[in-house]
């Protein structure tokens, strides 16, 4: 089948996954983490999270890829030579779960920011009012709350996000694209090959809006569905 | 004249049938209004008329002109000619509970848009009538507004104009005042009591009891899909014959 | 520290990659915008036969990242010797699908209109009922209330999100440079390339971007307080209030 790329492809398809779902952690904690300091009383948290979600979000991830990749490698460079080590070269695949986990991790920090924000001050009050400790109402009021906020924005956000996975394959990782890429040079069939990449994507992105509609639904536990 | 007949209408629901055979019909300058309690089938009655719901029988004369009506494959009533519709729709100028303004146009613009696009006036003519019947209902200052930037009475009125400026054979009111503040419902009322006296065709779907009796020259009483009762306010009001009637006019039905 | 001439001596390709990656933008959003009208009055059709088609389009587009449809359309179309045989033939809009330029622009502007018809055909569902209704009882016939009051209410109420929409797209058109264009981040990758300077070519890059980006959220800005004052809160209104 595919003239013998079947199993090479599957190959570049478990990578695929595997960056797409590792870049999700790290933007998942980036996005906590800027979201928390971007809401923070203080300027000099807040400042760098404006700054960060600013930046990122005005610039292409193909650009900021290329200058993780190829700066990355420039400065480690300069540390080897310092060091007099021997030459390092940057993993592509550390590269681009980096700049992707990177990237989203700006989208996430403004969908978790305005997930907290729509979290009602009166129900943080509440909890005060019957004698939470602060970590309490976090954890047990205004957490589980912001994620039901936050999870259609989540959602919109994984979904770009696997798709821009395919941005790998441009730094070298040999992901789904960059193989296909290659079984298309050597049998003159370019079509199909991308074509099997377009069908993995579909799959992949059909998958996770059950998996999304899934949780929504079960997040949804009390709060009233407006009359359609 | 007779501007609008309306005879031996039906609509149902599924099971439920709203309207049992109702039939209406208003001479130039009439006003009829329409009392009964919720449910009483009064505002799908009026939205009927102008076929915002299909009725499953009767018949519809608009201006001398019959609305021709087809059985369709499904055993519903269809208009047989849309093109005559949106003609006689022209003709039967509606003004709603919730005003239903366009939100993206201005007060002016909401009200040329269907003297402009439906009823092919030039931009000048429509401005002028828009201009005047704004003057009319006292609204002429806000033209330049968006409806969302007004109040409720505010936008009823320029709703009326809106209607006014079709230039209809008869205006229908589908409750005016039901969505307004109370201290707003007045300067809707005193409107409509202008144009009722400067003797415009008008059928009123209202709760306002006392509109209803100074303004209307006939009041039609709907209980359960039916015209209970029928006649000239004073009749209705002071002399009730049915015991339904007695019972809504002492607000126990309300 | 920071290798200056590594600008300097590009800056004629960085220009004529700003000016390419501007095009690409423009005419791909403005073509996008120009079907997806059309298009999403078809998506909210209750005849399936007609917002079907549209539906799988919208869906095949969304679905899968644009790298891989620009690398279909550019690489993959090649492989059928029927266009091969129309590109022989000299035949004018086949060979389109044979140029680099052609093959983006084709696939930036399916690709954003894949996303504008979704953007608009939410807005379409979302008139409220009553416009709709006073639109039938003033006589419109379909098209003029489709012409007149559906579309642009839906133009408006779309504008927050097609404005992401257009800031995804000049984003997106970066992969131009896969495809051998020299847009902007083409221009960056050759001064890197040349210079082996990545922090100086990308970077400078980066705030290109960054800039058209900013000009591009105040165009949407300004457009907003155009055409969304309507929705906007209440400006003091002078006059009586009764």
């Amino acid at each position: 089948m595919l003239h013998g790329y079947a199993a090479s492809l599957l190959d570049g398809a478990w990578l695929t996954f595997q960056v797409a779902v590792l870049s999700l952690v790290l933007a998942l904690t980036l996005g906590l983490a800027g979201a928390s300091a971007k809401l923070s009383k203080l300027r000099l948290l807040r400042a760098p999270a404006v700054a960060y979600t600013t930046i990122v979000r005005g610039i292409p991830d193909l650009v900021m890829m290329l200058l993780v990749f190829y700066g990355g490698q420039m400065l480690i460079n300069i540390a080897t030579d310092a060091l007099e080590w021997d030459y390092v070269d940057v993993n592509p695949f550390v590269a681009g779960v980096a700049t992707l986990g990177f990237i989203f991790g700006a989208y996430f920090t403004e969908t978790f920011r305005g997930a907290f924000l729509a979290v009602p001050a009166g129900q943080l009050e509440a909890g005060a009012a019957y004698g939470m400790s602060r970590w309490q109402i976090f954890s047990r009021i205004l957490f589980p709350q912001m994620l039901r906020h936050a999870l259609p924005g989540l959602g919109n956000n994984w979904q770009v996000m696997q798709k821009s996975t395919a941005l790998v394959s441009i730094i070298g990782l040999s992901d789904i694209t960059w193989l296909a890429d290659q079984a298309g040079r050597s049998t003159h069939q370019p079509f199909l090959f991308y074509a099997v990449v377009c069908a993995f994507y579909l799959a992949m992105t059909a998958l996770s809006s059950v998996v999304f509609n899934h949780l929504e639904r079960r997040y949804s536990v009390g709060v009233r569905r407006s009359a359609a | 004249m007779t501007q609008l007949t309306v005879e031996d209408l039906h609509k149902r629901y599924g099971d439920h049938e709203v309207l049992k055979g109702v039939s209406l019909s208003a001479e130039a300058g009439d006003v009829i209004t329409i009392i009964g309690s919720s449910g009483s089938g009064k505002s799908t009655f009026l939205r009927c008329i102008n076929f915002l719901e299909q009725p499953d029988a009767g018949r519809i004369h608009v201006a001398g002109e019959e609305i021709r009506l087809v059985r369709g494959g499904d055993g519903h009533l269809k208009v047989a000619d849309a093109k005559q519709l949106q003609r006689l729709r022209t003709r039967l100028a509606m003004v709603f509970q919730h005003f239903n303004l366009w939100a993206h146009m201005t007060v002016i613009e909401n009200v040329m848009e269907a003297p402009v696009h439906v009823l092919g006036l030039s931009k000048a003519e429509a401005r002028e009538r828009a201009e005047a019947y704004l003057d009319k209902v006292g609204i002429a200052k806000f033209r330049d507004a968006y409806p969302a930037h007004m109040s409720g009475g505010q936008q009823q009125r320029v709703a009326i104009a809106r209607a006014l400026a079709m230039e209809p054979a008869v205006l229908l009111f589908d409750e005016p005042t039901s969505a307004l503040d109370p201290e707003l419902v007045g300067e809707v009322l005193k409107v409509m009591r202008a144009l009722a006296e400067e003797g415009r065709t008008m059928v009123v779907v209202t709760h306002e009891m006392g509109f209803a009796r100074e303004v209307s020259s006939q009041v039609v009483f709907l209980h359960q899909g039916l015209a209970e009762e029928v006649g000239a306010p004073a009749a209705v009001f002071d002399q009730p014959r049915s015991e339904r009637l007695r019972q809504f006019l002492s607000g126990s039905l309300k | 520290m920071i290798e200056w001439s590594v600008i300097t001596d590009s800056l004629p390709q960085y220009a004529s990659g700003l000016w390419l990656t501007a095009q690409l933008t423009v005419l791909s959003l403005a073509a996008g915008l120009m079907m997806a009208i059309p298009l999403s009055v078809m998506r909210i059709s209750r005849k399936r036969l007609v917002a079907g088609p549209v539906w799988a389009f919208t869906y095949f587009f969304r679905g899968t990242p644009m790298l891989v449809q620009l690398l279909l359309i550019y690489y993959g179309l090649g492989q059928f010797e029927w266009i091969q045989g129309q590109w022989q033939a000299d035949n004018t809009f086949w060979l389109i699908f044979r140029e680099p330029y052609g093959c983006a622009l084709v696939t930036f502007t399916l690709n954003t209109c894949a996303y504008t018809t979704e953007i608009l055909a939410g807005a379409l569902r979302t008139t409220p009922h009553g416009e709709i209704e006073a639109a039938q009882a003033c006589g419109m016939s379909r098209v003029t209330m489709l012409r007149r009051i559906l579309i642009p209410g839906a133009l408006r109420r779309a504008l927050p999100a097609y404005s992401n929409e257009a800031i995804f797209m000049l984003h997106g058109t970066a992969i131009a440079s896969t495809v051998t264009l020299m847009d902007l981040t083409g221009a960056a990758r050759n001064a890197y390339s040349q210079h082996f300077a990545p922090f100086e070519a990308f970077i400078f890059a980066g705030l290109l971007y960054l800039t058209l980006t900013f000009a591009l959220v105040g165009l949407f800005r300004l457009a907003e307080r155009r055409y969304l004052a309507h929705l906007q809160p209440r400006k003091a209104i002078k006059g009586p209030t009764t």
